[in-house]
C-alpha cells in the first residue's frame, strides 16, 4: 500500500544538515526542518534523518539537552524509518570511545578509535571507499534470516556491492564486535588499511551509514532514496 | 581501498570561471554553475571553488554561487579565496562547502587553521600553498602568497611542519613554475611532500595529459586537482579516470 510520505530530518546546528536536505530536494522529497522547538512535529512523519558531523559527545549533548533524542527513540520505538549519517549512525550504538560517549542504543554496536582497531594509515579515514555488502541479498537475506534491515528488501540496495562512497570519520564500528545478540547488524562493511568496519548498520526499521550519503554522488542518492522507499 | 582523487577546479572571478597561465593572462569559461554540475555528473570526486579575487577585494567568498553549485552537487566541495576568518569558513561551510582551503592568510594568521579545525573538525581544513623553486631554502622550494605574487620567509617543508600541527586535514600543493605550463606536476615537490607528511597530498599546477595524472600518483599524491584538460581540452572525469584505472591506478569509476 502506497502511503503518504512525510520526511523530517533533525537540525540541532549539525555542519551537514543543509547538504541532507539538499540531497533529498534532489530526489523530489521536500524533507521538514526538526528544531528543538518543532520537535513534537517528529510524531507526525513517516521518516526521520538523523544527520551529524564532528564529535560524539557535542552531538549527543545537543539533542539530549535540546528534547530531541526522546523524539528519536519514540520514532525508532513505533517501527518508522530511521536513518543516522555518518555521526548520527554512531550514535544509534550504545557507545562510542570518544569522549566515553554514551549513544542512543538502538542498535548493538560501539565504537572504537581506528588507531585502536589496528590501521596504521593517515587518520580521519577520509575519500572514497568501497561498500562490501558481504554477500547479502534479500535472497541471502531469507536463507540466513538473521540480517533483519528492510533496507535490503530493495534489490538495488545489495547491487551497491563494491560501489564507492566517500567517508570522513576516526571512529567506527568494529565488524567484529556487532551481532553479540545474535542479530547481525552489519549490512555492508568497508575495508581501511586492512581493517574492516560497519560502513552501513540496520535492523528493521533503523539504518545508519557511517559514510556520507548526501555526498557520496548518485551511489549516495540512491541508498536516500531506497530509504524513502522503506515503508513507515 | 581508498580511491585516488580527482578534483575539477574552479577559479571564479567576477562571477565567472577563469583560467589563468603562470597565474597572469587569464581566458573566460563562463558561469560556474553549469560548469560544476557537469563535472559532478562526469564523475568528478569532488569540486574545488577558489573565489581568486575575494581575498584582493578584501570580502570573503561569494555563498550565493557557492550554495546555487551545492544544490546541483553531491559530492564534497571545497572553497578558498577570502576565507580570512572563522565566520568566513561557518558562511562557507553553511552555504555548502565541507571544507575551506586556505593560502595567503594563513602564514600571517595560523592560528586561524586552528580556530576552524576547533570549530569543524581537521577534515575541513585545506592547507593550499603556492611554492616556487628557489635554491637558497633548504627543501629547494619557497612558500609565496598572493596568488603567487609575493614571497615570503618560509621554506616550504618549515612551513608545512609549522603550519599542520595547527589544524590540516589536507595540504594542496600548487607549482607556481609549472602552473598553467602543461609539462606535468613537479614530481619532486610531491615526493618530497610525501615523505615527510602524514596528511593526504593534493597535487596542483602543471598537467598536460592523462599521464602527467598518474605521474603525480605515483610521486605520491592521494589527489590531483586539475583544470585545463577539462576547461581547455574538454576531457571529460570520467573518461580520464577511466584512463587512469587502466594505468593501474585505483579509481571510484562508477560514480
Amino acid at each position: 500500500m502506497a502511503q503518504k510520505k512525510s520526511i523530517g530530518i533533525i537540525d540541532y546546528g549539525a555542519g551537514n544538515f543543509l547538504s541532507v536536505e539538499r540531497a533529498f530536494r534532489k530526489l523530489g522529497v521536500e524533507p521538514l526542518r526538526v528544531t528543538p522547538s518543532t520537535r513534537a512535529t517528529i510524531r507526525e512523519l513517516t521518516h526521520l534523518v538523523f544527520p551529524g558531523v564532528g564529535r560524539a559527545a557535542q552531538a549527543m549533548t545537543a539533542i539530549q539537552e535540546s528534547g530531541l533524542s526522546e523524539g528519536i527513540l519514540a520514532h525508532a520505538k513505533q517501527g518508522k524509518p530511521l536513518l543516522g549519517i555518518c555521526v548520527g549512525m554512531q550514535l544509534l550504538g550504545k557507545y562510542s570511545a570518544e569522549d566515553e560517549t554514551a549513544g542512543l542504543g538502538l542498535l548493538d554496536f560501539s565504537l572504537a578509535h581506528l588507531r585502536d582497531m589496528g590501521v596504521k594509515a593517515v587518520v580521519p579515514h577520509m575519500g572514497w571507499n568501497e561498500l562490501d555488502f558481504r554477500g547479502w541479498s534479500p535472497n541471502a537475506l531469507q536463507q540466513q534470516g538473521h540480517c533483519t534491515s528492510r533496507i535490503l528488501a530493495n534489490d538495488f540496495v545489495s547491487s551497491m556491492d563494491r560501489k564507492d562512497v566517500y567517508f570522513v570519520h576516526s571512529y567506527a564500528a568494529p565488524t567484529g564486535s556487532v551481532g553479540a545478540a545474535g542479530a547481525d547488524i552489519v549490512v555492508a562493511q568497508t575495508v581501511y588499511d586492512g581493517v574492516p568496519f560497519a560502513a552501513i548498520v540496520g535492523k528493521e526499521n533503523i539504518l545508519g551509514t557511517q559514510f556520507h550519503v548526501e555526498k557520496s554522488g548518485q551511489v549516495g542518492l540512491d541508498i536516500l532514496n531506497a530509504f524513502i522507499a522503506m515503508e513507515a | 581501498m581508498l580511491k585516488s582523487r580527482l578534483i575539477p577546479c574552479l577559479d571564479i572571478r567576477d562571477g565567472q570561471v577563469t583560467k589563468g597561465v603562470s597565474f597572469k593572462s587569464n581566458v573566460d569559461l563562463g558561469d560556474p554553475v553549469p560548469l560544476a554540475a557537469k563535472y559532478y555528473a562526469e564523475g568528478a570526486d569532488e569540486i574545488v571553488i577558489y573565489d581568486i579575487t575575494a581575498s584582493i577585494e578584501r570580502r570573503p567568498p561569494d555563498a550565493a554561487t557557492i550554495a546555487r553549485i551545492a544544490d546541483q552537487v553531491f559530492v564534497p566541495i571545497c572553497v578558498g579565496g577570502g576565507v580570512s576568518s572563522l565566520d568566513d569558513a561557518a558562511l562557507v561551510i553553511r552555504s555548502g562547502a565541507e571544507k575551506v582551503s586556505l593560502n595567503s592568510i594563513a602564514p600571517r594568521r595560523p592560528e586561524l587553521l586552528r580556530e576552524i579545525a576547533s570549530h569543524f573538525g581537521v577534515q575541513a581544513v585545506v592547507l593550499s600553498l603556492d611554492v616556487v623553486r628557489d635554491a637558497a631554502c633548504q627543501s629547494g622550494y619557497r612558500v609565496f602568497v598572493q596568488g603567487g605574487r609575493v614571497a615570503t620567509d618560509w621554506d616550504m617543508m618549515a612551513w608545512l611542519k609549522f603550519a599542520i600541527p595547527f589544524g590540516v586535514g589536507e595540504v594542496c600543493i600548487n607549482s607556481i613554475d609549472e602552473d598553467g605550463m602543461r609539462n606535468g606536476y613537479d614530481l619532486q615537490v610531491l615526493e618530497l611532500a610525501r615523505k615527510h607528511l602524514e596528511v593526504p597530498i593534493i597535487a596542483s599546477g602543471g598537467a598536460g595529459n592523462v599521464g602527467h595524472l598518474a605521474q603525480a600518483v605515483k610521486a605520491g599524491a592521494d589527489a590531483v586537482l586539475l583544470a585545463s584538460l577539462l576547461h581547455i581540452d574538454g576531457l571529460s572525469c570520467r573518461s580520464i579516470k577511466h584512463e587512469l584505472g587502466a594505468m593501474g591506478l585505483s579509481m571510484r569509476l562508477d560514480g
